[in-house]
């Protein structure tokens, strides 16, 4: 069974106003490098038994900056995870999720030494009111530059953006991209802002103070960015990602096929099949760093779980598939799930095939792209 | 052989929603000894879950008790409770004819209410003596003597000997039984040998047993195995059950004059028990009806539509469950262009319509739509037939109509005097005529309005509440069919006439409300993938015009491993609203729509 690793890293040094991620602000020398690379190996060993059967094809540091983790405790817990799978794909992929602010040549140089052959970098805006707006701790040129030191030491480069800041129109985007292009990065992650409940961005929201691109200004920005990538020789492969071909996230790839993960690290959540059932079992570890670091390696790091009837995961398969431009396999669905995906759809699916907003090819289901602006309104038709 | 009837005592309770009825009958109760610690169970006369989370009563029961009076001699009661509610005026008279006296409850802090004093002029009619008790005595608000004052003053009732009590704590139980004793006169009757005549008071459904029928004995003796004959609808049954409840549903050999009991007759449906029916024996029949008996009809009407055109026959059985038990709902099949199949169905009131609503929802488990509330129109044609009109879309072609009638109601509002012109404001706009203005007491007024029905039905008590603070109350009546220059707006929704949203209106408002109407649904509609256009016509004529903008951006940003399931479920989230939403053509109605139009401003 192929299977990716996911580990999470809670700390950033500045807990930005719009995330709802699980990460704590903390102090560069508070992090505590080694005894939270134990607590993740202890939590690895207490799953490990489930994992000898399993090929590994991914690893995703995310977090918090997990590029503020000392290389050499990332690189035990890589080895430690490679090591626990009875397989690895020769073309696993490691990635890093990086912060500017914590990113240079030898971070760079040490991360590749570790095992780590791929860097996501927080760029997020190369304009300095919006980098303020967002509350980021770096400036445009250290983005560019901490970008060009990962592409000197490391084959493959995300950059990690954000549009739909107050103001902010199609064409001040695509300057945007068109200035990271220049450092040769071949993946672009493009995030519409996201108002999230629990953030600082929520709460100024909620009291109607958080001003935000228009609806309008959205859906221009997002179908530029588009046309910007392509002809940089970008295909637009997730509603948010752009990549050269071959060089798509394999790890994101497989959360979208429905594959399984495992999550280690505080908070992380991991989800595996259960063959049986044809179910899944889902859960997400504790939290809070100093409740994970005590309890990691015992069921009571548990903190949430959750069973998928193969419903829901037909479901998921169908939020996370269409979201890409390769769509939902249905064979992949059937035999994941034993579940005939458009059984009991056939209304919805001839509703939105007629509109031209759906296309059943042979075993693909997939949204065109031209509709991937009113995803939700498809998917949850197909609910 | 029969109770004595001058040991016999029937009465019930008037009180305003919410002035403890229901506690002051399961203190009486308590108080005789017929409902043990064990059995208590608080408001025990309200037996459906509804009826106890509204605090309302809506089917009426009776209660035999047992009470050793003062006097040594031991009396049967029969309290026979009331349905609490204007919708339900003639059950509540029928209830009332059943009794030879009447607890009139009024909380001490609160005063007279228009519905109490509705049910104590029903009461009078009915010659009841009326016993006032002033209840919740033990809340620091309570002014007893207001209160006596006020009771004096708009109700002309002696209260030199009314009752302070609170329900609540279980005072002035005592005093209330022997003043039943004492004062509620024993029943009138020809004797227990007489031809058998019984009130049917109210009728519920069993599932084993058929319609069941509350009676009140007039004259004559019921058995088990009488051969009995219902005077209205000429129908006729073998008793086969007899019982009371004490409170708890008991067999009984027979029923004399002057008792309260229930039969069961092999009864198909409750529609077969008419409330306010004379049930007599077939071997000897009585020759005179008791006085009072009305054929209910239902005033209000709504197209009942399943969201999802599979659930039709679920409605169907649904509908047909709840007529078992409710002989008051009608229904039968409607069509509509922009909803599908669905049911037209008749209720007494808008409280009737709410309480169906509400059960088909929760105990049938349907996702419905509704239309908004209509009457039934009087529409005369040229060829000088009369169609009643009670679904605004079947109104037909303007040049055929003569003219048309609407029903009225008089309405009397209860309010303090500082409210009068806020009252009479909203009377007027809603082309009332005014009737009387008394001044109940110095700062109590009461206020008589006829009113359209059909205006009455569109937010009517809302904003009478709002427009007093919630210090007014409202009784209504019917009070005939008036002639109006009325005619239907209807509502197109990308250029398509939405039949479920035409309504009809006086003319001089018909403009005034097909702005409203687009308007709101311009706030109503939610934004879809594509522009929408809502429109108001009269006979064709567009005069008015919003659009939806379509909503460009539809799409969750970020998906991946840690936050699928919250995404999955804010997405099922989504789904579920939309089920409560009807596609009329490409767009997304919610059913707040159809509803709209009590909502305009």
């Amino acid at each position: 069974m192929l299977t990716s690793v996911y580990v999470h890293f809670p700390w950033c040094l500045k807990k930005c106003p719009y995330c709802d991620f699980n990460s704590y602000g903390t102090a560069r020398q508070d992090v505590p490098h080694a005894a939270y690379a134990d607590a993740v190996l202890r939590e690895l060993e207490f799953r490990s038994e489930t994992l000898a059967e399993r090929t590994l094809v991914s690893v995703f540091f995310g977090g918090g900056t997990p590029s503020l983790w000392d290389p050499e405790q990332l690189g035990r817990v890589l080895s430690a995870v490679t090591s626990a799978f009875g397989t690895v794909s020769p073309s696993l992929e490691v990635t890093v999720e990086c912060n500017p602010t914590s990113l240079d040549r030898a971070r760079a140089a040490a991360l590749r030494e570790a095992g780590v052959n791929r860097l996501s970098v927080g760029v997020q805006s190369l304009d300095e009111t919006r980098l303020r707006f967002l509350g980021r701790l770096h400036d445009a040129p250290l983005a560019l530059e901490a970008l060009r030191a990962a592409r000197a030491e490391l084959p493959r480069v995300s950059a990690d953006f954000m549009f739909g800041m107050p103001g902010q129109k199609a064409p001040d985007f695509v300057s945007e991209l068109e200035r990271v292009l220049e450092t040769g990065v071949d993946h672009v992650s493009a995030y519409a802002l996201t108002v999230e409940s629990g953030t600082q961005f929520g709460e100024l929201h909620r009291k109607g103070r958080l001003p935000l691109a228009t609806d309008d200004d959205y859906a221009e920005t997002f179908l530029a960015a588009r046309r910007c990538l392509a002809s940089h020789g970008m295909r637009h492969y997730e509603v948010s990602n752009h990549a050269r071909p071959g060089e798509e996230a394999r790890h994101n790839l497989h959360y979208w096929r429905g594959g399984d993960y495992l999550g280690l690290g505080a908070g992380a959540v991991g989800c595996l099949a259960d063959p049986a059932t044809l179910g899944a079992s889902r859960w997400r570890s504790e939290s809070h760093p100093a409740h994970y670091l005590e309890r990691s390696g015992t069921k009571a790091v548990q903190a949430w779980t959750e069973a998928l009837s193969p419903e829901d995961r037909v479901r998921e398969a169908l939020m996370l598939g269409l979201r890409t431009l390769e769509g939902v396999s249905l064979s992949r669905v059937a035999q994941q799930t034993g579940v005939t995906l458009t059984r009991g759809r056939e209304q919805a699916l001839a509703r939105r095939t007629a509109r031209g907003e759906v296309l059943l090819d042979g075993d693909v289901l997939r949204v065109l792209p031209e509709h991937w602006l009113a995803l939700d309104a498809i998917v949850t038709d197909l609910f | 052989m029969t109770f004595p009837v001058e040991r016999i005592r029937n009465f019930s309770i008037i009180a305003h929603i919410d002035h403890g009825k229901s506690t002051l009958a399961d203190r009486i109760l308590e108080f005789t000894g017929a409902l043990s610690d064990r059995e208590k169970q608080a408001q025990f006369l309200d037996n459906m879950e509804l009826e106890r989370e509204r605090g309302i009563t809506i089917k009426a029961q009776s209660v035999r008790l047992e009470y050793r009076a003062d006097d040594g001699i031991l009396y049967e009661l029969n309290l026979i409770d009331t349905p609490g509610h204007v919708d339900f005026n003639y059950e509540v008279s029928r209830s009332l004819a059943a009794c030879e006296g009447a607890l009139l409850v009024v909380d001490a802090s609160q005063g007279v209410e228009a519905q109490t004093l509705a049910n104590v002029y029903l009461a009078l009619e009915n010659n009841l003596e009326i016993i006032p008790v002033f209840n919740k005595i033990d809340l620091p608000g309570a002014d007893i003597d207001r209160v006596r004052r006020e009771v004096e003053e708009v109700i002309g009732l002696d209260c030199s000997e009314a009752i302070p009590a609170s329900a609540k704590e279980g005072i002035g139980m005592k005093e209330i039984l022997e003043a039943v004793v004492k004062r509620v006169p024993p029943p009138k009757t020809a004797g227990a040998d007489a031809p058998l005549r019984a009130l049917l008071v109210d009728s519920w459904y069993d599932a084993y047993r058929g319609a069941m029928a509350l009676i009140r004995v007039v004259d004559g003796t019921i058995r088990p195995g009488t051969k009995i004959k219902m005077l209205a609808t000429r129908a006729e049954y073998e008793v086969t059950e007899l019982g009371v409840f004490a409170p708890f549903a008991r067999a009984i050999p027979e029923l004399g004059p002057g008792e309260a009991g229930f039969f069961a007759a092999a009864i198909r449906t409750v529609r077969d028990c008419k409330v306010g029916d004379t049930i007599t024996e077939l071997r000897r029949q009585a020759t005179e009806r008791l006085p009072g008996f009305r054929e209910v009809k239902p005033m209000v009407f709504c197209g009942i539509f399943p969201t999802e055109p599979s659930e039709y026959p679920n409605l169907r059985e649904a509908l047909e469950k709840l007529q078992l038990n409710d002989s008051a709902l009608t229904w039968e099949p409607e069509t509509s262009e922009a909803l599908g199949f669905g049911f037209r169905c008749g209720f007494l009131g808008m409280l009737h319509m709410e309480i169906v609503q509400e059960r088909l929802e929760r105990e049938y488990d349907l996702d419905l739509i509704t239309t908004a509330p209509s009457v039934v129109y009087h529409v005369y044609q040229n060829d000088g037939t009369m169609l009643p009109v009670e679904n605004p879309s079947r109104l037909p072609d303007p040049v055929k109509i003569d003219h048309i009638e609407e029903p009225f109601f008089k309405v009397s509002i209860h309010v303090p005097s500082a409210y009068v012109g806020a009252v009479l404001k909203l009377c007027e706009e809603r082309r009332g005529s005014q009737r009387a203005i008394q001044y109940a007491s110095q700062d109590r007024v009461i206020i008589v309005y006829d009113l359209p029905l059909g205006e009455v039905l569109f937010d009517f008590f809302d904003r009478l509440k709002s427009a007093t603070k919630g210090y007014a109350s409202m009784d209504y009546e019917l009070a005939g069919y008036q002639t109006n220059p009325l005619v239907r707006v209807d509502m197109l929704i990308n250029g398509e006439k939405v039949d479920a949203l035409s309504a009809i209106v006086h003319r001089e408002k018909a403009q005034y409300v097909g702005r409203g109407l687009a308007d709101k649904l311009r706030g109503i509609v939610p934004r879809q993938q594509y522009e929408v256009a809502i429109q108001a016509a009269i006979g064709g004529k567009i005069i008015a015009r919003e659009t939806v903008r379509a909503l460009r951006k539809d799409v969750t940003a970020k998906c991946y491993g840690g936050d699928i399931s919250r995404k999955r479920k804010l997405l099922e989230k989504q789904k579920e609203g939309k089920r409560r939403m009807k596609a009329v053509g490409s767009v997304e109605i919610p059913q707040e729509a159809f509803h709209a139009i009590l909502k305009i401003e």
